[in-house]
């Protein structure tokens, strides 16, 4: 059962924060509820990479950066084949890397 | 606060060396003690940039360490880590001690030794700079943030992949005019972007980026020696001051910048080095940029205000950043062709500079007597950023 990837309302100033932050990045404000990144939104620029890092067997990786329509920004990983920016995609929430063993989540965009 | 010059100033070969990361640092540091006439006087303090010795070198401690190689007892010693900035933060922190009147002679030594380690630890390393929840955690590491700024730079303001390919070829041009340099073969646009062959030479590294956008992963060490302005004059036949430091941050995660495409903390830290120069960015007359990746010589030399913006790309077309051009940008060869042991880059900046202003650097000497040098020296993917100015005599 997938988790969530969470971004921060602020409980002040209801600024949506992705990532977290120890201070709120507008009111400075430091008490936050977590809102869920879903739901759909437009690819803000791309990248596949074929220098990997430790820890992963495949050939390459594909990233991007995706505007939410819920008012965050957020990279992660695209399971889609030939990336356009400007695309619609839609967030879910999957495996994204092993460290030390351990499965770490992480956000997965498909096409919408 | 004082005015702070630099009297001495050393460099090792770049490239894969034999040597441990401490003997590349010594042999550094000597050639800048060396390069200055110090007689009998004692350094006061050793600042050392450094970012991977803990992981890579199994050294920790390295300033101490640097000191008890070279016998400068007992003098005070720290390291400084501050990503692919950590060179121009230790320049900035000598240059601190020196004007604050707390120290006379400060030396500081930048060194790296990445290839004691493949490239599949070289790359995880580098990629610690990432935010470790919002990006790291899905592979990203610095070409791919580098993949990912092009792709939206270039789509805003028409840079095509021959501009990046002219920045290539330009710095290999220049690297192999530098005897030290680590890549020292001229490129071509055949070779790297339209030739047969080309994509085989040149195959995707993080696309839109190609193998000859990256900086290669480097050994080496480069050491200025400080001392205040007013003691230059018996130090150095050239000295060089320091005139203006800048310095700014930005936001870890690449994505949650207000606009991903730009990069503020260049901007301010830009304008920040000139405002405590006095000069305008039309002053400078040679500037060394962090290349890591080609997009960023044509962005940074926007945001530092050398072109306006968009306008970068025209100046490549006519040889404008050229050894012979307006403004040399990178004569050095730079981190594409120079090299980039990361937390050494800096301080290598600073050098290659020195070596310009003094009329030193043989056959990639930049015409006309320049006088005044500009660094940029890019932390993390651009949230931490140095810039240098540096003006001859003093």
């Amino acid at each position: 059962m997938a988790g969530t990837v969470d971004a921060a309302r602020c409980r002040s100033c209801g600024r949506l924060s992705y990532p977290t932050h120890f201070y709120c990045p507008a009111c400075h404000c430091r008490d936050f509820d977590p809102v869920p990144i879903e739901g759909e939104g437009t690819l803000l620029t791309w990248t596949r990479v074929y220098a990997l890092p430790l820890d992963y067997a495949q050939l390459y990786l594909t990233l991007g950066i995706v505007e939410l329509d819920m008012g965050v920004r957020a990279m992660g990983r695209l399971d889609i084949d030939e990336p356009v920016t400007g695309a619609r995609v839609r967030a879910t929430v999957g495996v994204v890397r092993e460290i030390g063993g351990r499965e770490v989540e992480g956000l997965v965009f498909g096409t919408a | 606060m004082r005015d702070v010059a630099i009297v001495g100033a050393g460099s090792t070969q770049f490239g894969r060396s034999q040597w441990s990361l401490l003997k590349l640092m010594c042999e550094a540091s000597n050639e800048a003690l060396g390069d200055a006439s110090l007689g009998d006087r004692r350094i006061d303090a050793v600042y050392v940039a450094n970012m991977g010795s803990v992981r890579n070198n199994r050294q920790a401690g390295l300033a101490s360490a640097l000191v008890d190689r070279l016998n400068v007892f007992p003098a005070a010693a720290e390291t400084i880590e501050n990503g692919p900035a950590s060179g121009a933060s230790a320049v900035k922190h000598g240059v601190q001690a020196v004007a604050s009147g707390m120290c006379d002679l400060v030396l500081v030594c930048g060194g790296e030794r990445m290839q004691e380690v493949n490239a599949f630890e070289s790359t995880e390393f580098v990629s610690y700079l990432s935010h470790r929840y919002a990006e790291y955690v899905y592979g990203v590491t610095l070409p791919a943030l580098a993949g990912l700024f092009a792709r939206l730079y270039m789509e805003r303001h028409g840079i095509r992949p021959e501009h990046l390919a002219m920045v290539a070829i330009k710095n290999h041009a220049n690297g192999a005019r530098n005897p030290r340099a680590h890549l020292q073969t001229p490129v071509t646009m055949e070779g790297i972007l339209t030739g047969p062959d080309a994509f085989m030479n040149n195959p995707f590294i993080a696309d839109p980026l190609r193998f000859f956008d990256c900086c290669p992963v480097s050994d080496g060490a480069s050491a200025v020696l400080l001392a205040p302005a007013e003691m230059a004059g018996e130090l150095a036949r050239t000295p060089v001051r320091v005139a203006g430091i800048g310095q700014a941050t930005d936001c870890q995660a690449v994505h949650e910048r207000p606009d991903p495409a730009e990069l503020p903390a260049v901007r301010l830290a830009a304008q920040r080095a000139f405002a405590m120069a006095g000069i305008e960015p039309s002053g400078v007359d040679v500037a060394e940029l962090h290349d890591a990746f080609t997009i960023l010589e044509i962005a940074e030399s926007e945001e530092a205000g050398f072109f306006g913006r968009g306008e970068a790309a025209g100046a490549l077309e006519r040889g404008e950043t050229r050894i012979d051009g307006r403004l040399p940008i990178n004569p050095s060869g730079g981190l594409k062709a120079r090299g980039h042991p990361v937390g050494n880059t800096g301080v290598s900046q600073i050098v290659e500079l020195v070596r310009q202003l003094r009329g030193e650097a043989g056959n990639y000497q930049v015409p006309g007597d320049p006088r005044h040098g500009f660094a940029l020296n890019f932390g993390g993917f651009g949230n931490n950023v140095l810039a240098t100015v540096l003006e001859r005599g003093v």
